[in-house]
């Protein structure tokens, strides 16, 4: 159970997804203008994160470790991860349509997002079980998510303020994010 | 002859990939701790960039439209696998300091946005050129960016001490914070500039 | 109709190429691969090692841990290709001149600040340590990282169980810690202090 919590407390704050490992970046400046964006987005990783992690792992497992065919990998796990979130807009539309007009185009995006083939591809190369790997998916995605929230809260307040010209739009996003990335650097060694 | 030559010098500095269009950004920041390293990266994505964007261009008339991102993605997977696989068997060192990043290639923006924008919609010649020069500007981006926060954090250029051994290093430069804080100035500086220049 | 089929069909083929390609790639490269793998890990043990004229990773010991193998770490060992041995065995690396062994290199592992630090321990015959290299971590650069340094290493030179206090000097220890960084030091000196215990329980096998 301890094991449990300081992987999610690990994987959230520590070593967060975005501000410490620079996975899903592209997202991460792309959509965080506003806050409600923002966490739809969060929420769609989140889900798409853990699902494909699940689907990937066990690909590992029963397919490419078996007919020892691991250089495959990269190629096999992002046809999973781009056909999951297919089905996943899929399903979205037929059962939640107010939810994929929110969405909208940010889904097809999840499939170029290296934070799901990252995990995918680290939960494996960290050799975890199966529950360990949805453990460390979903604090990564969580971590993913939160850090998107706090920054789109951020920029919501910099839209406000005066900057100078040439540091408009990305570069004080950048910026920004550099001293979010310092606050969090707060966090380490909290797990010892 | 002069399109020929504006899809290539395109992307070194009007559509920069990194500076103006703002893609490949997860790689940009993570990579960039040595310049050493930036070259490696750069000459891999370019390579992936190159080759991919040819194959999708001469095949762009066959591949259905429907399933365009699938078919990107897995031409886009094998010449990543394929670079992943040489480095480790001949540039050992070089491969793990890139790590995970190497089959990240394939989720690069760069590569995916120029193959749905460019190779899918012009002849070879000219997507060729578009990704050499696409390649160029990236690597250029991530080699200013790897030298400056190798010249802070390290007090060195490629491994070479250019401040010499009483220099306490500037270690934020190194870290995420610093990685994320030079590139938003070094954006905003070249916002500057590009301004001047239009003037 | 017609079209699910033709997408499905250069889907098909497309993947099909794609796989062809990356076996023949993979077939190519699968040797370099493994070679750069073993110089890598030949070159950390050799770091550590005392003299010997063999090979070290073509004479070693797999030594499966009871369950009291180890206090305050986990174990975990690599063969030479990288592969993980089964969890709960170390493998041991002997350095041999002429018939006998004249030492032996292993790696153990300890909870550091960022994550696990894989530490090669040489010794001598006689338990007395040659020289250790840091395998992995994933430390502050320019703090915990530090204990990659010589300056940092060199410390456990000729140290051995009976004569050294494993503890870092703040906590009334033998060893220097880094300027900032307890941590990750804490975590060497752990993991070195594991690896002479074990070595010092399963001596007889290891060197028969």
């Amino acid at each position: 159970m301890l094991k449990i919590i300081l992987m999610i407390i690990s994987t959230v704050l520590v070593n967060n997804f975005v501000l410490a490992k620079f996975l899903g970046i592209c997202p991460f400046l792309g959509v965080s203008r506003k806050t409600e964006t923002a966490v739809g987005m969060g929420m769609s990783v989140v889900f798409v994160v853990t699902l494909a992690t699940a689907m990937t792992w066990l690909v590992q497992t029963l397919v490419l470790n078996r007919f020892d065919i691991q250089y495959m990998q990269t190629i096999v796990f992002i046809l999973v991860i781009a056909g999951l979130v297919q089905f996943v807009e899929m399903v979205l539309q037929k059962t939640s349509p107010g939810l994929h007009q929110a969405l909208g185009i940010y889904l097809p995006l999840i499939t170029t997002n290296c934070v799901v083939l990252g995990v995918a591809v680290l939960a494996v190369q960290n050799e975890y079980t199966f529950v360990e790997s949805l453990i460390y998916s979903v604090g990564a995605s969580v971590g993913f998510a939160l850090a998107l929230v706090l920054f789109a809260g951020l920029r919501e307040r910099l839209a406000l303020a005066e900057i100078p010209e040439s540091l408009e739009g990305t570069a004080i996003a950048l910026v920004t994010t550099g001293l979010l990335a310092l606050a969090f650097m707060g966090f380490a060694g909290l797990v010892k | 002859m002069t399109t020929l030559l504006r899809d290539l010098v395109n992307g070194i500095w009007k559509e920069n990939p990194v500076f103006r269009l703002v893609l490949g950004m997860c790689s940009t920041l993570a990579i960039t701790t040595q310049a050493k390293n930036a070259i490696g990266m750069g000459l891999a994505v370019t390579f992936v960039l190159v080759c991919s964007n040819v194959l999708i261009s001469a095949m762009r008339s066959v591949i259905p439209d429907k399933v365009r991102l699938a078919c990107f993605i897995v031409i886009v997977a094998t010449f990543v696998t394929i670079v992943d696989l040489v480095m480790a068997g001949f540039f050992f060192e070089l491969h793990k300091a890139m790590g995970i990043f190497i089959p990240l290639i394939v989720v690069n923006c760069i590569i995916l946005g120029r193959a749905e924008a460019f190779a899918s919609k012009n002849p070879i010649l000219n997507s060729f050129l578009d990704g050499i020069g696409m390649g160029i500007g990236y690597t250029l981006a991530i080699l200013i960016v790897g030298c400056i926060r190798e010249l802070l954090g390290s007090g060195s250029v490629f491994g070479i001490s250019v401040f010499g051994p009483r220099y306490i290093p500037f270690l934020l430069a190194v870290l995420p914070p610093g990685a994320f804080i030079a590139l938003g100035l070094l954006l905003g500086f070249m916002n500057k500039v590009n301004k001047k220049l239009a003037m | 109709m017609r079209d699910i089929l033709e997408l499905v069909l250069v889907l098909s083929i497309i993947c099909l190429v794609a796989a062809l390609s990356l076996a023949k790639v993979y077939d190519i490269t699968k040797e370099p691969i493994a070679l750069q793998k073993r110089l890598a890990r030949l070159q950390t043990i050799n770091a550590v090692l005392p003299p010997h004229d063999n090979e070290p990773d073509k004479n070693t010991v797999q030594v499966s841990l009871d369950a009291q193998g180890n206090e305050g770490g986990k174990v975990a060992a690599r063969t030479a290709d990288g592969s993980r041995t089964k969890t709960g065995a170390v493998l041991v690396y002997r350095g041999l001149k002429g018939d006998h062994v004249s030492g032996v290199a292993f790696e153990m592992k300890s909870l550091g600040f960022g994550g696990e630090v894989g530490v090669m321990i040489g010794l001598d015959p006689n338990g007395i340590i040659r020289g250790i290299e840091i395998t992995s971590m994933n430390e502050t650069p320019g703090l915990g990282a530090r204990v990659a340094e010589p300056a940092f290493k060199q410390q456990f030179q000729g140290k051995s169980l009976n004569v050294t206090h494993f503890k870092v000097k703040k906590d009334g220890g033998d060893f220097d810690q880094v300027t900032g960084a307890t941590i990750t030091p804490r975590a060497v000196v752990q993991a070195v202090k594991n690896g002479l215990e074990f070595y010092q329980k399963h001596k007889e096998s290891i060197i028969q």
